[in-house]
């Protein structure tokens, strides 16, 4: 499965890649953008099974793309991984079309937790 | 110095934030200790996150240069003196966002957190015009010391 990981911080990228890994999702093809304008561009040139994304970020933020996917027609799974976690913004995703928010800061088991059902493996 | 108002985040609560995201993100363990206000060293980097909306202020979080260097090499996984000055400065970055996006979380809402800003140097400060100082807290871990600060506009 490819997994498009998508915050400004190239060290959270890594840390959201190596927690996957330690959460047991270590067979799966990485992808990164630096926000929601090179995640759009992305998921529409690589199609993606799953999108993690920050929320806060530069030119488009987390929210903003995924309600411009689903615009678009897009269902790619997709969750949140951020550090902002109220109950509006949990609500919101949700919304929008989120499956999951993963508060930062996370462990390997939340990802688990989070991720089980929607990838195997 | 704190000003006296509701008291919508504590020093304890800043502490328990940051203790997790240093514990969980660098495997660090921070202790609090008392914070005279001195400067934490010669070479510092401070990250700046502002929080606007029904409650309008800053999280400042202050680290001297080397403990800095050793927080992003555990983040990156890298080696010693491996990383960039832009490297450092993205990993504080993300650091003040989780601290600040976690304080962020305790305040009257609705608010926003902007991106952050890191900045450097020797002997600067940094002042938000007009705010009034929140909380301070100081910690102290294996790479050195980081003070939390929490100012309100």
């Amino acid at each position: 499965m490819k997994i498009l990981i998508v915050d400004d911080s190239k060290a959270m990228r890594m840390i959201v890649t190596r927690t996957l890994r330690q959460a047991g999702f270590d067979n799966h093809e990485y992808l990164e953008a630096c926000d929601g304008a090179e995640g759009l561009g992305l998921v529409a040139s690589d199609k993606p099974d799953l999108v993690l994304s920050d929320w806060n970020m530069p030119e488009v933020n987390g929210i903003e793309f995924l309600q411009r996917l689903r615009a678009e027609g897009n269902d790619v799974r997709f969750g949140f991984v951020t550090s902002e976690s109220t109950d509006a913004m949990r609500a919101l995703a949700a919304e929008s079309g989120a499956l999951f928010l993963i508060a930062k800061p996370f462990t390997a088991d939340t990802f688990s937790e989070a991720l089980a059902g929607v990838l195997v493996g | 110095m704190s000003v006296t108002e509701t008291a919508w985040v504590t020093g304890d609560q800043i502490v328990e934030i940051t203790q997790d995201v240093w514990g969980s993100f660098l495997s660090m363990d921070l202790e609090p200790v008392p914070d005279s206000g001195e400067p934490l060293g010669r070479k510092t980097l401070t990250g700046v996150v502002h929080v606007s909306g029904d409650w309008q202020g800053t999280v400042f979080v202050e680290t001297t240069a080397e403990h800095a260097q050793a927080g992003a090499e555990a983040m990156f996984a890298a080696e010693a003196g491996s990383l960039s000055p832009e490297e450092v400065g993205d990993a504080l970055g993300e650091l003040t966002n989780m601290v600040g996006g976690n304080i962020k979380g305790l305040l009257p809402a609705p608010n926003k957190l902007s991106l952050p800003s890191v900045a450097g140097g020797e002997s600067y400060t940094l002042r938000v015009p007009g705010a009034l100082l929140v909380e301070r807290v100081l910690l102290q871990g294996p790479a050195g010391p980081v003070r939390i600060s929490l100012w309100r506009s």
